[in-house]
């Protein structure tokens, strides 16, 4: 049973870094490159198996690569735009020079339903809920400036941010206000009004 | 100068007509007769009429025609809305003049009509008129995306916040709006309209509306309670039509609402395992019934809170203790709950069950005075509901079918329109979860039995001599029966994802993430990292890796015995002399046949390896690994 116990996951998640006890996936990485030259793309799509060039439908060759399997889009400015990446490293690896995160992708669940329209009410300044377009409610946090797709069930878009850190800090920031609106919210509500009419008397 | 028909060159004038005429062969010509009706020898005469002027000297330039033709356009968008109130169109007009800067739009362009629609919107619902955006859309004729994103700009760029959707506004426009209802008459009509704002607040109270089109679920109750009346000729199809919806939403929605319906009647009805969704319409009158008399027993839900509240303190200290959340805990404490008052309240009468409940909480005698003064002052609904408790027995006892008048009292809060916040702290007497967080929790659960099936199987791959005699006691020993069972059936049909969470648990990821279930981003950190970490497992381990992750399809259903038999059979007749190799070579051997069906250069290649039977690098797992899973999609 040695070789099973080696199977499970033994890292324990640092709490001190995520209270919650959650680590959000990162899911996307964005990444631009700038090569600094002109590119001849008709030449590039030729030349490379794994590209694709439609002018009349994209001006950028499309090109996948398969380890770590992300997609580059080349511009004839020698501008490079990697998506797809998991980490960081994976994003680099691709994109190799020059080279910039422009958005990280993360995402994760609460494991908790959310009354979203409660949180829509209190948090209006940042949040926008109009369930007519969108499930979610799209909440802009300021600090750091990043922005979290909330859903009913439980499961958080967190969006935005150029450093894996921001991520994990937006998260945490909003976890304890989740679960202020987690769905045993009115039980609370209902014992702390049951107590201030029993104080009154 | 020459005719246009003959092209001789013979134009006299026609002095009745003043045109030029030819005198060949009559052509009338088409030109040059206005030099002679606007010049005489005194100047230019008669009265000029140009498009874009309104009398005389003044001149309409562009910006002015192009104002007028927006107000047209905006008008036209107002009437066809049915919002001809003087305030309100001139709302929408000044915001649309301060949003342009009074410049407006070009009627003909799109993205103006949509502007207009917008605003519309925008200025309705601020008002709290609750006009839907499929219905601006539908006038507009555009998407509701992009009105959506219009709106957003709008609210945007003037600063402004939108108050939340008014579902229950909603609901009640669409019943005034509705033209199959024209024929209904007043009370009924009335009372639809009552029962539908309850059933809608219970609609929010369950999650239906949480994240989800609200309109869909207004047609969804508006159909239910048409057919509670006894409204005929209202259908899922023509309402949601007339209100802009998808049919097969509003579908789903009534679905989930008589789900619902039957949810609530398993739980308080004495017939409850017979109700399901076929016959939920005809217990709905009784259920909604139970609700409303719950929601009105104020007092009643406020000691119940209390109470419930132990349950989730339970909660919350056992979800910090117990690593493996449960879901649903609270849901069922808080039904049990209710079924053992409801109980309570059928044998002895909601009076009785009130004090025993009060004496069983210990209150003061003052508190107890002040409670019941309330519960009094509700509307008197204490009497209601000495009443309500004998008539429910009664007529559970005898007939399923009610008359309307006699089921809905129409008295609660909960038919009139709320607050959200009241309305979340209200009590109907039955909480669930949302859908979409169900459907999650279940989903993880059958991860996390594919997970403990895919342990075993490894486990059996990775001691074979233990596989005959061990995986038959494992299953046993966990006591599950379930699990077993769930195994068994997982090994007759493995699936895709079977193999990638195999593929995971091999390559040493944590379950908790696999059971997350978000796949790709595993496989490509963990899987197909190319190279930046290399794993160097033992050569056992990577062997089977490979087998494992390589195992196409077709084989899925073959044990890892069978494959070791045939593969044997197929490598001794054809390279006898391999047999005799460790039993990992055969693995490999193994893999290549059945993966590639090609036997020389795989084999080859994978054989030296086996006979070296050092540390396999994954990365060898994974060129092979990478193509099958690709390939397979």
């Amino acid at each position: 049973m040695a070789e099973q116990g080696s199977l499970e996951g033994s890292q324990p998640v640092d709490l001190s870094k995520h209270p919650s006890g959650i680590v959000p996936t990162l899911q996307n990485i964005v990444s631009t490159v700038n090569l600094d030259c002109k590119l001849d793309l008709k030449q590039i799509a030729l030349q490379a198996r794994n590209a694709e060039y439609n002018p009349k439908r994209f001006a950028a060759v499309i090109m996948r690569i398969r380890e770590p399997k992300t997609t580059a889009l080349i511009f004839a400015s020698g501008k490079m735009v990697c998506t797809g990446a998991k980490s960081e490293q994976q994003s680099k690896l691709a994109a190799r020079k020059d080279f910039k995160i422009q958005n990280i992708v993360g995402s994760c669940d609460v494991k908790f339903p959310i009354r979203l329209e409660g949180l829509a009410y209190s948090h209006g300044a940042f949040s926008s809920y109009e369930p007519e377009l969108f499930p979610g409610l799209i909440y802009r946090m300021k600090q750091p400036k990043i922005v979290l797709l909330i859903f009913v069930s439980g499961k958080i878009v967190i969006t935005g941010a150029k450093v894996r850190d921001e991520t994990y800090t937006a998260f945490e920031n909003i976890y304890p206000v989740l679960t202020e609106f987690r769905k045993v919210q009115q039980w609370y509500a209902s014992l702390s009004l049951y107590l201030s009419l029993y104080l009154i008397i | 100068m020459s005719c246009k028909a003959c092209g001789l060159r013979t134009l006299i004038r026609d002095d009745a007509t003043e045109n030029m005429i030819c005198d060949s062969c009559g052509t009338v010509q088409d030109f040059i007769n206005y030099q002679e009706r606007a010049f005489n020898i005194n100047g230019p005469t008669g009265v000029f009429i140009s498009i874009g002027s309104s009398g005389c000297g003044s001149v309409l330039n562009y910006k002015e025609k192009k104002i007028y033709e927006a107000n047209n356009l905006i008008d036209d968008v107002v009437f066809k809305l049915g919002l001809t109130g003087g305030s309100k169109v001139r709302e929408i007009r000044d915001m649309i003049s301060k949003v342009t800067d009074g410049r407006f739009g070009s009627s003909e362009s799109r993205w103006f009509s949509i502007f207009v629609g917008a605003c519309v919107y925008v200025v309705m619902r601020n008002d709290d008129k609750s006009l839907s955006i499929e219905e601006v859309s539908s006038v507009v004729g555009c998407d509701i995306h992009e009105l959506g994103r219009m709106v957003m700009r709008v609210i945007e760029h003037l600063g402004m916040k939108l108050p939340g959707f008014d579902l229950v506004g909603s609901f009640e426009r669409v019943v005034r709006s509705l033209s199959i209802l024209d024929r209904v008459e007043e009370d009924v009509l009335e009372r639809m309209r009552k029962q539908g704002i309850f059933l809608v607040q219970c609609a929010v109270k369950w999650f239906l509306t949480t994240g989800r089109r609200p309109l869909p679920v207004v047609v969804a109750v508006l159909v239910l309670v048409a057919e509670l009346n006894g409204v005929e000729g209202v259908k899922i199809e023509e309402v949601a039509r007339e209100v802009h919806v998808a049919v097969s939403t509003c579908r789903l929605r009534y679905k989930e609402l008589l789900e619902m319906i039957v949810k609530v009647a398993q739980e308080i009805l004495p017939w409850g395992k017979d109700v399901n969704v076929k016959n939920a319409v005809k217990n709905a009158p009784l259920v909604i019934r139970y609700l409303e008399t719950k929601c009105m027993s104020k007092s009643g839900g406020e000691r119940k809170g209390l109470e419930s509240t132990k349950f989730d303190l339970g909660e919350v200290v056992g979800e910090c203790f117990s690593k493996n959340v449960e879901y649903g805990v609270e849901e069922d404490s808080f039904e049990y709950e209710d079924l053992r008052y409801f109980e309570l309240e059928d044998a002895t009468g909601f009076d009785k069950a009130g004090i025993d409940e009060v004496d069983k909480l210990q209150l003061s005698h003052e508190c107890l005075s002040m409670v019941y003064d309330k519960f009094l002052k509700d509307g008197g609904c204490g009497r209601y509901m000495e009443g309500s408790g004998k008539v429910l027995g009664k007529k559970s006892e005898r007939e399923l079918e009610i008359q309307a008048t006699e089921w809905w009292n129409g008295k609660s809060e909960l038919s009139k329109k709320l607050l959200l916040k009241q309305l979340l702290e209200k009590d109907v007497g039955f909480s669930v979860m949302p859908p979409s967080f169900v459907n999650g929790c279940t989903k993880v659960k059958k991860r996390r039995a594919k997970i403990n099936a895919a342990k075993l199987r490894i486990d059996r791959i990775m001691n074979p001599w233990k596989s005959d005699s061990g995986s038959g006691k494992a299953c046993t020993a966990e006591g599950a029966l379930d699990r077993k069972r769930k195994r068994k059936s997982l090994v007759k049909d493995i699936d895709w994802e079977d193999f990638v969470i195999e593929t995971l648990l091999l390559h040493q990821v944590k379950e908790e993430e696999i059971e997350k279930g978000y796949f790709n981003t595993l496989m490509d950190l963990h899987v197909f990292n190319s190279g930046t970490i290399f794993l160097t497992v033992p050569g056992k381990l990577g062997l089977h890796l490979a087998l494992v992750k390589a195992m196409p399809a077709s084989v899925s259903g073959m044990t890892f015995t069978d494959i070791l038999s045939w593969g044997g059979e197929v490598l001794k007749d054809a390279f006898p002399g391999f047999v005799s190799c460790l039993v990992s070579g055969v693995v490999c051997l193994v893999y290549c046949s059945i993966a590639d069906f090609t036997y020389t250069p795989n084999i080859l290649l994978l054989t030296d390896i086996a006979f070296q039977n050092g540390p396999i690098s994954t990365r060898l797992g994974r060129a092979n690994c990478g193509a099958h899973l690709r390939s397979a999609g």
